[in-house]
């Protein structure tokens, strides 16, 4: 092709590259001195019937196993089944090294890391790819760790990783994973138990806060696809050793994370309120709904932030009608309905309230409120049969809408068309004789006699 | 002012439309023998009705395929659907050429419908050139799922579709709707998500394949060759179901795009109502400039002629600003009643689908009188048949005037299409030579997929979908070469017999299929303050509209440019009001690099040929040129950075003995090749089927004869608008057209082939014309009393001799 010749390709753009590669640096590693390499890594080398790869082992006397596995449960809402967690010995942690990040059949996972209880520690293992034609041999060899051991525990796993290995997999066309029995993502319980408190769920972040560890230096996860390139094109391996390290300090916090979550979920009365908030969350979501009610309690107790405090009475009361613990569910009510008595509601009121400026805060201070109000005009007219108490309720909450802003239109419509609903049954029922309270506001401080 | 009339009876509507062309006409007759170019209507032609031909429905159909057809009320084919679905049954790839409305759908849904009854597996994806032909082709298949008791499921997949649906779509999609941008960018680089579709793929439709040429075609054939390797890699080997429009070529170019053999179903079964196609050239005001009255004006003469009579009328123009400008006018002739609903609406892209679907029912029932579109309407789009289109301007291309006139026809009724010529060169050619419009299509669509910056692009994303493997081909190249220049930049990386990819990014999200290049100037507006983006130039044409002093036109506002920021691609630029506008001198340098072939050309020394070229270029001035006079009130210098391009070129050789020969002055014979080059540049756009901003021209020295290593450099020498600029005679000057694309888009070689017709056309084209010297309509504008045309005229003489 005569556009191929050297002097003309010069001017063809998509040849050009943002960063340069790096030269390849003769003699520092001879071009495949593979065996050199597994030496500077401390590395063997691994034989299965698709060929070799390397493979680097550690054992770490801690993180111990979890104490009470199965508690784990109580955190992950979308595991079916708790029993897969019972015998630890069949979890596989898994984290790995990609080329990049954007997904794609075109990403790579370089570095599969696994790691495993044994002897009373963590063994880590990884498998490395010291060029792209060893990657079958070592999704061969990560097929048949996972037959071993086949619940994976990961971190952020059901988004990355595992698409991105199950592209993998699928790419090679021979090569089929025996179906996992379960796959523990920890990165939503994380979520749910630190981001309030520390702004972040990066397993990195978590690590230091969390967990108290100390990692010491460490590479920045954007720049491993980078020296793996290097690494490549023949360059030193010397500059992997970190990215080697950064895996196995992530599968040891993985795996210390794991056991922290199943002491929190087992004892939450010794978690902090914020992690107490977030632990009832996920009972919930579970369906765990007594344990949920208890650990609502606790954090409430124990003093959370106005707006989480709020956020946590209005769950525990909805829990609480539901299971029928009517009482419960009308104090926490009406706490709520009260936390603004004698208020205006303008928006810096609402804000001082929410303690935040944000207003998908304040709409949702706002919406508790609301919903406090209903619950507790319902409440009056169903089990006090007290259409009066009712009507005052729904006239309240009205008059909250009417002078509350900051809240966008639909919302507002909607509560609008749903209070308006409620006040016109109300009118229309038998017992007329409230009329005569309409415009007035009733007393939220007043506790009705009968419960 | 009244409120438009309602639709009469189709009797009325007859008499009223024969009424209207009557009064078009009368007011402008025929004068046969008269002077060419001073008719105003040039022709009137008429297509008799012609009755559909049908055939049976084949026998292999299954029948409950058959009766979902029937209850729609279709019990029989037309000649063209059953011959698609015969070749498409016999596993043949099949173009169809389908004028507007003609049941194209139904040829690509019956056989692979078909399939998917017979075998619930199979898969069929379709491709079309907008998101909005998708949406109306959904609604066709969903009756038809329907029908069939959802025995299979259909989706569109764009960039519209939400992240949750795409896994349905993914595994119980049969028929997967979407377009060559979302295959490129959104399936393909994740593959195997799609196993199912790509496991069993085995139709692929494409609708209009027409729009798939010059450079995005280009780039859609090798999204299909990525397509191909894929299959290929599931084990399927798709059959290729196309559409297209009626171009001289339209078996060609399915075969450049899929690359693969294919057969062609050209004969149209379907009915077609009797039609009057007018021509009509706007009077000229100043013979010897050769100005005409404003096309925009006449064409809303026009159109009200119609509507006046109760007749439902479309009217087509070529940009938003003029599709506005029309609406306003037709508005104001017919207002709404008061309290009611206009009966005059626009359309246009950016409307949204809501209000589209509004304004098509509106149509469809009635309620609308008249709409002002763009091309937006152009396409496949249901609004049913109105009685006239008229077409503000040349659409650009014959297909797409078809299209436009397509629009108009109502079963068993008469229609009439209207096309009102601007005093472009390329509207004049029409306008005068409806001969050629009306004949047998001479419009051939070109792509060259080996552009090697597409090439390479695509190489690119086939490497991140699968590695390459040595010796693999791509299209027909073989990947090892280019792959290892890849892999030298840093892309890939070669191990075990395969390259790799290699890089962090995801290489599809770089590259666009509709841009020409993705290297675009920003224009920022700075009259308000903090600066606003008010728009975006490419890169080549940046140098020349938004280089710094430059006035620069946007939505109908002058802007003057400030500054021009060459390092971050921007232009800072604020209104002005102004009674001039700048015009850019360029000077363009060739040189050749290789000539791929030669011929002669006319009776006197002459020589056409094509190859590879080398363009420099650079914006060195401005010229301030007033308003309406087209004096030139100033002039000013610039130091922008020379533009380098690799490209292909076809060009004519003006041998000595033939320049010698012309009885001209020195300065005339300049003048007369810059105006030919002119001319020779519209007509090529219209043999090629592009845009006249794809083509660039530039006259240089004949070299010497070329080294072994491409030729010595032509002298340095001004082209584009700058004929005044001194200088010497070229001694044997070079014409060139030469593509304005790095890599070249497949343009020379087939002007080479064409040259013959090239300076016929282009000879026909400057005949026709009714000015005296020269106007921007042929041989573009001549300075006082230099007879440009006439020298052109003398070498287009010799050239076609």
């Amino acid at each position: 092709m005569r556009w191929l010749e050297k002097d003309r390709m010069e001017a063809v753009s998509a040849l050009r590259r943002v960063r340069a590669p790096a030269p390849s640096a003769a003699g520092e590693d001879s071009p495949r001195g593979r065996d050199q390499i597994a030496e500077m890594l401390g590395a063997s080398i691994e034989r299965n019937r698709y060929g070799e790869f390397l493979r680097i082992e550690r054992w770490l006397a801690e993180p111990e196993p979890c104490a009470n596995p199965e508690a784990l449960a109580l955190v992950l809402p979308s595991l079916a089944e708790s029993s897969v967690l019972a015998d630890q010995e069949q979890w596989l942690f898994l984290d790995t090294e990609t080329t990049g990040l954007s997904g794609g059949t075109g990403t790579c996972a370089f570095l599969v890391g696994l790691a495993w209880w044994e002897r009373g520690g963590l063994r880590i293992e990884q498998l490395f790819l010291r060029d792209y034609d060893e990657e079958h041999a070592v999704l061969f060899a990560l097929a048949e760790r996972m037959a071993q051991r086949p619940v994976l525990v990961t971190y952020n796993g059901k988004s990355f990783d595992w698409p991105l290995l199950d592209t993998r997999f699928r790419l090679t066309r021979q090569i089929e994973p025996e179906a996992f029995r379960a796959h523990l993502d920890l990165l939503h319980p994380a979520r749910a138990l630190w981001r309030l408190e520390w702004g972040t769920a990066r397993l990195g972040e978590l690590e230091r806060h969390v967990l108290g560890i100390e990692r010491g230096p460490d590479i920045l996860g954007e720049l491993i696809p980078q020296i793996y390139f290097d690494f490549l094109r023949g360059g030193s391996a010397q500059p992997l050793v970190p990215v080697f390290r950064h895996n196995q300090s992530d599968l040891s916090s993985l795996a210390a994370l794991a056991g922290h979550m199943a002491r929190l979920a087992a004892a939450p009365e010794q978690a902090q309120p914020l992690e107490q908030y977030g632990l009832s969350r996920l009972f919930e979501r579970r369906g765990e709904r007594s344990r949920a009610r208890r650990v609502y309690e606790m954090a409430i107790a124990s003093g959370l932030p106005v707006a989480l405090g709020r956020a946590a009475r209005r769950r525990l009361a909805r829990l609480a009608r539901r299971d029928g613990a009517v009482d419960l569910a009308h104090s926490l009510w009406q706490e709520l309905a009260a936390e603004n008595h004698g208020q205006a509601w303008q928006s810096e009121t609402l804000s001082a309230f929410s303690g935040e400026d944000d207003p998908a805060e304040r709409k949702q201070t706002l919406e508790t409120i609301l919903e406090a109000c209903e619950q507790l005009a319902i409440h009056a007219e169903r089990i006090e049969r007290d259409a009066a108490e009712a009507i005052l309720w729904t006239r309240r909450a009205e008059h909250l809408l009417a002078e509350a802003d900051g809240i966008d239109r639909r919302c507002r419509e909607r509560w609008q068309a749903r209070l308006a609903r409620r006040l016109e049954r109300l009118n229309r029922a038998p017992n007329r004789a409230i009329s005569r309270l309409t415009g007035t506001a009733p007393n939220p401080a007043r506790r009705p006699a009968r419960g | 002012m009244a409120s438009l009339p309602v639709r009469r009876s189709g009797v009325d509507t007859l008499a009223s439309l024969e009424a209207a062309v009557d009064a078009v006409v009368r007011r402008q007759p025929v004068r046969p023998g008269g002077d060419p170019g001073s008719d105003v209507i040039t022709a009137i032609h008429e297509t008799p009705e012609r009755p559909a031909v049908f055939e049976e429905m084949p026998d292999w159909l299954r029948p409950e395929l058959a009766a979902a057809y029937r209850a729609k009320g279709i019990d029989r084919l037309y000649s063209h659907q059953a011959a698609v679905a015969q070749a498409a049954r016999a596993g043949a790839n099949v173009v169809v050429v389908t004028p507007t409305a003609s049941g194209k759908t139904l040829c690509y849904n019956l056989p692979v419908l078909n399939a998917i009854l017979e075998n619930r597996d199979t898969r069929a994806l379709y491709l079309f050139p907008t998101k909005a032909l998708a949406q109306d082709q959904l609604a066709e298949l969903h009756d038809l799922e329907e029908r069939l008791g959802d025995a299979f499921g259909v989706f569109t997949y764009d960039g519209d579709t939400p992240a949750d649906a795409r896994r349905a779509i993914r595994e119980r999609g049969h028929v997967v709707l979407s377009n060559p941008d979302m295959l490129h960018a959104g399936i393909l680089p994740h593959h195997t998500r799609w196993m199912r579709l790509f496991e069993n793929l085995r139709f692929v439709v494409i609708d209009e394949l027409h729009t798939c040429r010059g450079v995005y075609g280009s780039h859609v054939a090798n999204v299909l060759r990525r397509l191909r390797r894929i299959a290929r890699f599931y084990g399927s080997d798709p059959q290729f179901l196309c559409s297209s429009a009626t171009i001289a070529n339209p078996g060609e170019l399915a075969e450049r795009l899929a690359e693969r053999p294919f057969e062609l179903v050209a004969e149209n079964g379907a009915p077609a109502p009797r039609k009057t196609f007018v021509f009509y050239n706007p009077p000229v005001v100043n013979r010897r400039l050769g100005i005409r009255r404003s096309y925009i004006n006449e064409s809303r003469r026009v159109a009200q002629e119609f509507l006046a009579r109760g007749l439902q009328t479309l009217v087509f123009a070529n940009s938003r600003l003029n599709t506005e400008l029309l609406l306003t006018y037709l508005l104001e002739a017919n207002p709404a009643p008061p309290g009611g609903e206009p009966a005059i609406r626009g359309y246009r892209g950016g409307y949204l689908p809501g209000e589209r679907r509004e304004i098509e029912r509106g149509l469809r029932e009635g309620r609308i009188r008249g709409v002002a579109a763009t091309n937006a309407l152009e396409l496949g789009v249901d609004i049913g048949s109105l009685d006239v289109v008229v077409m503000a301007g040349y659409p650009g291309t014959i297909a797409s005037t078809w299209q436009r006139a397509g629009r108009a026809g109502r079963r068993g009724g008469h229609a009439c299409a209207v096309m009102v010529a601007s005093s472009a060169p390329l509207d004049q050619y029409i306008v005068t030579h409806p001969e050629y419009f009306l004949g047998q299509s001479p419009e051939r669509a070109f792509i060259e997929a080996d552009n090697p910056e597409i090439f390479l692009n695509h190489l690119k994303c086939a490497a991140f979908e699968l590695p390459l493997q040595a010796g693999e081909r791509f299209g027909r190249i073989e990947v090892d070469e280019p792959a290892q220049a890849l892999e030298t930049a840093g892309f890939l990386h070669r191990t075990g017999g395969a390259w790799h990819w290699t890089d962090e990014a995801y290489p599809a999200d770089a590259i666009s299929l509709r841009a020409v290049t993705s290297d675009n100037f920003v224009i920022l507006d700075t009259t308000h303050g903090e600066p606003e983006v008010i728009g975006e130039v490419d890169f080549t044409s940046a140098l020349t509209t938004v280089h710094p002093k430059a006035i620069y036109l946007h939505d109908g506002t002058f802007y003057a440019v400030e500054r021009l920021d060459f390092d971050d691609r921007k232009a800072y630029v604020h209104e002005v009001r102004t009674d001039y506008y700048t015009d850019a001198i360029r000077y363009t340098q060739v040189r050749i690099l290789e000539q791929a072939a030669r011929k002669p050309i006319g009776s006197e020394p002459a020589a056409g040929a094509h190859g590879d070229v080398l363009v420099r270029s650079q914006v060195v001035g401005f010229k301030k040129i007033k308003f309406f006079t087209n004096e030139n009130v100033g002039a000013g210098e610039l130091e922008l950075p020379e533009n380098e391009m690799h490209t292909t070129s076809f060009w004519i050789t003006l041998e000595r003995p033939f320049i010698a020969a012309l009885p001209y002055s020195v300065s005339e014979r300049q003048a007369g090749l810059y105006g030919l080059l002119h001319a020779l540049e519209a007509v090529a756009t219209l043999l090629l089927m592009c845009d006249r901003r794809d083509i660039a021209t530039a006259i240089g020295e004949r070299p010497g004869e070329p080294g072994p290593n491409g030729a010595p450099a032509a002298r340095a020498l001004p082209a584009e608008g700058s004929p005044g600029v001194e200088q010497g005679e070229f001694f044997e000057p070079n014409l060139y057209l030469y593509d304005a694309y790095p890599g070249g888009i497949g343009f020379s070689e087939p002007l080479f082939r064409l040259s013959a017709e090239l300076v016929e056309r282009t000879r026909e084209l400057v005949r026709a014309c009714p000015c005296e010297n020269g106007c921007p309509s042929c041989v573009g504008p001549a300075e006082t009393g230099v007879e440009t045309k006439q020298v052109a005229m003398a070498i287009l003489g010799r050239l076609c001799g």
